[in-house]
């Protein structure tokens, strides 16, 4: 068995009064993938920035080549190959992606730097990872994915030996999905040892050779990976069998009335003539690929974005031309960024529950009181689990912070809840949590369109599907053709309308 | 008034009114660099300033004058640039921001072959200049100095209200310090009060609060010494103290001629001289007489017996 | 949770919150003038008689109250530099107003409340102004009033022609008293600076208005998709600093009596520094009002302090100024850190 090139024994971290990691044991090899996986506050990222030395471990060592190594920040683990790419992007978001390749370690001819030198390097390195980025073009301009994929370049651009990749596919298509698979394999090929994160359990089973379990901050096991089944993995996750991850479908009667209808919707650059209806009791899925416009329809219905086209609400035409008038007409929205659209990370549970309602609690004067019963409600019915309430939002972990702003959309108490990627970057014990929720609002006599790239979540929860393509909505599935080799088909143009008629050719 | 009201309430709307200059003939080009009207005193200096172009420009129908402010000693050094690149003036006359940091600029232009007059402030090297029309700091300080002596009696506890920390601030603090050396009387306290109202008023009600007994204050500008009397006044000690101030500002001269016991004199610093310089100057550019080497504008006591020579309602200052 | 590094507890959190724990973020500023009182105190026993106390919180009146105003708009995000010159030319054309009615309304009560009248309705015409072309135009706020802080001025200059602009002696009389006099011995400007405290922590902690102006400093693009109107906010936010800058003119005037080009010059950075020396974040989505007060008359502390003592040269005034505050900042902001 080859040494481990990176190992923790007995690491511990304590915050304040809380200890978040218990005597944590970690062996990594060369040329292996190792995954790690665990719930929301599980404390893997805790655990990865002790490794890659953003953080000091409370107890315990780490060890590098069997040497042990004290937390000197990041710089010096980096020096030693050992790499993290963070969930959040480290890139200068104006600089070129070239720059960001080779910032701190620019190449030079004499006292300048050596742009062609560079650019070529760049492009050698993002053909590698079959990404046609191209090298002179700003980070802001990137898509998400391309952002991940830069970070990507700039990691094994340098003399990685260890890279750390915190949940690598949340932001990643299919394909994408694919390319940092092959890319993966070649590095390990080249004994690079990969610590992967991920919630997405069939990745983990599909790319790793060993996995490590951890919940509530304890290491519960290490195993090789084809000793487990997925749901065994899951198991270990939550410490009992996740039996009912989907609800049982309760598809709404085919008489329900019809809560909100539009009717050839288009936004400029985005999205054409798009036509849907949503009935009372149902949940509609909308798929796509990365980029289809199925954000900014909604978008655009829901007046943050400029639209043309008819919306009805009980049959009746309304005008909405600002979030205001949708919030008016019963519509809530859930945006799939909640970092950056959703919550205000410095600021309180509180503050960020009542924010969009706030005209719902007091008159003139904001009435605490009510804000603070409303988020004891919040705390018990959506499940929030926080240190304390006075905590800034930025300190939770992604699954509360999911839950919290589930919860501040439901304070104006909408009839339909537009859910956009309701369950990006969080753990299975709080997605199921969010999907019985969404399947009991629409019980209740109300209605929901999820969004979600996820096809599992569409196809356990939606009652009918709508797909759409380059802006277009391509088809509507319903009952037994609600499959994933079905909506592919839809998403990728292979069936539906031609993809000549697209307003964008992605 | 309304006038211009109306025309700050068009600028405010955005409209921009475009000056427009006089036409090009073959004229003789005077060229005057002064500091922005950033205080009163500067403020006088642009208005004498001012008249002096309109006269000069009507009594010499050839002469053109062209006013230069700046803000800054580097904001002046870049306006000489302009008047001689673009302007190609015949004459400069300058007062300077500082003294240093212009004397080269001053010689590049003296150096182009042109007439030079510098005012108030004299460059660090004499020789540039063609004519000086000196405005005299220690003697302003000299002459404040000598007069509260005799006021009181040489003996006395007085406060020190200084300007802007500078050159000219230096000089006249330097002299009213030599002068008042070997007398009875004491300087209780000394602050900057940047030669503002607001200031004085405030350094004023601290000395008020900090000395229980103050006999006279020395606050060598009139913008201060206007602070420094409502200072006094709210505190209620108008019988204890007098207030000597500097510059001549009409509000002043007037208190001096209206025989105000917290103002009984006044030390002229005319910012009027700049008229003067530019008076001398074009005289002899278009009439060809000739010059002294140096005019001295003196530092004048005023006093209720000769304030009406000194008093110009008409100007800003 | 892969995105955070705070820890939890795995219990849902029903009805805990903190024990009240001291906050030097919170209490910084308040520490810092005990501080400050103590030093003053020991330069000069003159310093804490009612006199000096009541002379202090007077002259710090006009920028508390710009202050106060600057809270909103900081707090909000952006940052308003024109505030010192537009107290200049709003005192100046207040002056030229009152002395321009004085024929038709004499030399009383009526001309002075024309004259305060005008100086708060130009000062919040100018204040939405500035708030019009940053949320109207989409230009950064520090360029907007970067510019009419220069236009402003210049106004006062011409229409001062360079000089002061001086209050009819009269109408003056009649004024006075708004600086000099008093209730119960507390003078107006105070009572002034405490109402408009109070109805700015009113406003600010417990209105909405209050509450959506951190929304938008923490982040726009949130409150936005939080169906605020992000433009109609931050436009009233400067609206607001209009205000505060109207009133604090109208009780500037009587004290001197006049305007000029140096009317209110640096009041801006004066203003600002009081917010932030009070806690408020310049980046915005914190804002604190009594901070600012605090902060403010800090800095008034600190002038006076200065020219209560001759154990200081004076031309090392601007330093001692200067560490004061570095080190009331520091301390806050360490200590916000350690917790």
């Amino acid at each position: 068995m080859a040494e481990p090139i990176l190992s923790a024994q007995g690491v511990s971290k304590v915050f304040g009064a809380v200890q978040v990691l218990f005597g944590i044991d970690f062996e990594l090899r060369p040329g292996e993938v190792h995954a790690v996986v665990g719930e929301n506050g599980a404390g893997k990222s805790t655990f990865m920035k002790i490794l890659a030395g953003y953080l000091p471990a409370t107890g315990g060592t780490v060890r590098v080549n069997g040497r042990e190594v004290p937390s000197e920040g990041p710089g010096a683990r980096e020096a030693l190959g050992i790499v993290l790419i963070h969930q959040e992007f480290n890139l200068a978001e104006d600089l070129t992606v070239e720059e960001n390749v080779f910032l701190g370690r620019e190449l030079r001819r004499g006292p300048f730097v050596d742009r062609s030198a560079m650019r070529a390097r760049c492009r050698a390195v993002l053909d590698e990872l079959n990404c046609h980025v191209n090298p002179a073009s700003r980070v802001r301009d990137l898509s998400v994915s391309d952002k991940q994929m830069v970070e990507i370049a700039k990691a094994i651009s340098r003399d990685v030996r260890v890279l750390v990749m915190d949940e690598p596919t949340a932001v990643l298509t299919g394909a994408e999905t694919a390319v940092l698979f092959r890319l993966i394999r070649k590095l390990k090929a080249q004994g690079v040892a990969v610590v992967y994160i991920s919630h997405k359990l069939d990745e983990v089973k599909e790319i790793s050779d060993r996995v490590t379990v951890l919940r509530d901050g304890r290491l519960i096991a290490t195993q090789p990976v084809g000793e487990l089944t997925q749901d065994a993995i899951a198991q270990l996750m939550v410490g009992r069998a996740i039996t009912d991850l989907y609800p049982v479908k309760a598809p709404p009667p085919p008489d329900a009335p019809v809560l909100l209808e539009v009717r050839g919707l288009s936004v400029l650059g985005w999205v054409r003539d798009a036509s849907f209806a949503l009935r009372r009791g149902e949940i509609l899925g909308f798929s796509g690929l990365v980029g289809a416009g199925r954000t900014e329809l909604m978008e655009g219905l829901l007046g943050l974005r400029r639209s043309t086209g008819t919306v009805l609400r009980n049959g009746r035409p309304v005008p909405i031309r600002s979030l205001e008038d949708a919030t008016a007409a019963g519509i809530g929205y859930l945006t799939e960024d909640r970092k950056g659209k959703g919550l205000l990370l410095r600021q309180g549970m509180r503050q960020n529950l009542t924010l969009l309602a706030l005209p719902r609690f007091g008159g003139v004067l904001i009435d605490e009181a009510k804000e603070r019963a409303a988020l004891d409600r919040a705390v018990v019915d959506f499940d929030i689990r926080a240190r304390d309430m006075d905590v800034p939002v930025g300190a939770l972990s992604g699954g509360n912070q999911q839950k919290l702003l589930l919860a501040k959309t439901m304070q104006i108490e909408p009839e339909i809840l537009i859910a956009d990627e309701p369950t990006r970057g969080i753990d299975v014990g709080t997605k199921r949590q969010i999907y019985h929720f969404l399947h009991d609002f629409a019980r209740q006599g109300k209605a929901v369109i999820l969004i979600s790239s996820e096809m599992p979540e569409v196809i356990g929860l939606a009652h009918r599907v709508v797909v759409m393509r380059s802006g277009v909505v391509t088809g509507t599935l319903e009952g037994a053709a609600i499959e994933e080799a079905e909506i592919v088909r839809y998403a990728t143009g292979l069936k539906g309308m031609p993809s000549h008629d697209a307003v964008v050719n992605a | 008034m309304k006038m211009k009201l109306g025309f700050a309430a068009a600028l405010l709307a955005g409209i921009a009114l475009a000056p427009l200059g006089a036409s090009a003939q073959q004229k003789v080009r005077m060229g005057v660099s002064i500091p922005a009207a950033t205080h009163g005193w500067a403020g006088g200096l642009n208005w004498h300033a001012q008249q002096a172009e309109k006269q000069l420009e009507k009594q010499y129908p050839n002469l053109d004058i062209r006013i230069a402010t700046a803000k800054d000693a580097a904001g002046q050094a870049n306006d000489l640039e302009d008047l001689v690149s673009v302007h190609n003036i015949d004459a400069l006359v300058i007062l300077p921001f500082e003294s240093a940091p212009l004397t080269d600029p001053v010689r590049e232009v003296k150096n182009k072959g042109k007439f030079v007059t510098v005012v108030d402030r004299g460059l660090t090297d004499p020789s540039i200049q063609n004519v000086y029309v000196a405005g005299n700091n220690p003697q302003m300080g000299k002459v404040s100095a000598q007069y509260m002596k005799q006021k009181l009696n040489n003996k006395g506890n007085i406060v020190v209200l200084r300007g802007i920390p500078t050159v000219i601030d230096n000089q006249r603090v330097d002299a009213f310090m030599e002068e008042i050396k070997g007398t009875d009387i004491k300087v209780l306290g000394m602050q900057y009060a940047n030669w503002n109202r607001d200031d004085g008023f405030k350094v004023m009600q601290d000395f008020l609060a900090r000395f229980p007994k103050i006999d006279a204050v020395w606050a060598q500008d009139d913008d201060i010494a206007l602070g420094v009397i409502e200072a006094v006044k709210q505190a209620g000690r108008e019988k204890e103290l007098f207030i000597i101030g500097g510059a001549g500002m009409k509000d002043m001269i007037k208190r001096v001629m209206d025989r105000d016991v917290l103002v009984p004199a006044d030390v002229l610093y005319p910012p009027g001289m700049i008229a003067d310089a530019m008076q001398i100057t074009a005289k002899h550019l278009i009439e060809k007489t000739p010059v002294q080497k140096e005019y001295v504008i003196e530092a004048t006591l005023v006093t209720p017996e000769n304030a009406s020579k000194y008093y110009y309602p008409d100007s800003p200052f | 949770m892969t995105q955070s590094s705070t820890p939890e507890s795995s219990q849902p959190g029903v009805g805990r919150r903190a024990l009240p724990s001291f906050d030097l973020k919170l209490y910084g500023p308040f520490l810092a003038l005990a501080a400050l009182v103590v030093l003053g105190t020991l330069a000069n026993p003159v310093f804490l008689s009612p006199g000096n106390i009541a002379n202090v919180l007077t002259r710090t009146a006009f920028t508390g109250i710009i202050a106060i105003g600057a809270t909103f708009v900081i707090t909000a995000g952006a940052i308003d530099l024109s505030v010192g010159s537009l107290a200049a030319l709003a005192a100046g054309v207040s002056i030229m107003t009152m002395n321009a009615l004085s024929p038709e309304l004499g030399t009383g009560v009526a001309v002075v409340v024309a004259g305060v009248l005008v100086a708060v309705l130009l000062s919040v015409a100018a204040g939405t102004f500035n708030g019009l072309l940053v949320t109207k135009g989409r230009i950064e706020a520090f360029i907007v009033t970067l510019g009419t802080m220069g236009i402003f001025r210049s106004l006062v200059t011409y229409l001062a022609d360079g000089g002061t602009l001086s209050l009819a002696s009269p109408i003056r009389t009649t004024y006075r008293p708004v600086y000099y006099g008093g209730l119960f011995g507390i003078s107006y400007p105070i009572i002034a600076f405490a109402a408009v405290a109070l109805v700015g922590a009113l406003i600010l902690y417990r209105t909405r208005f209050g509450r959506y102006c951190a929304a938008i400093g923490s982040n726009e693009e949130v409150a936005r998709y939080s169906s605020i109107r992000v433009d109609r906010i931050k436009t009233l936010a400067f609206a607001l600093q209009g205000l505060c800058v109207g009133i604090a003119v109208m009780i500037y005037v009587p004290r001197l009596g006049s305007a000029s080009a140096t009317t209110g010059l640096l009041w801006e950075l004066e203003a600002i520094a009081a917010v932030i020396i009070g806690g408020t974040m310049l980046k915005g989505g914190y804002g604190r009002i009594w901070g600012t007060v605090v902060g403010a008359v800090m800095l008034a502390l600190i002038d006076n302090i200065l020219n209560l003592t001759g154990a200081v040269s004076v031309y090392l005034n601007g330093a001692i100024q200067g560490t004061i505050i570095i080190v009331a900042v520091l301390l806050q902001r360490s200590g916000a850190a350690r917790r």
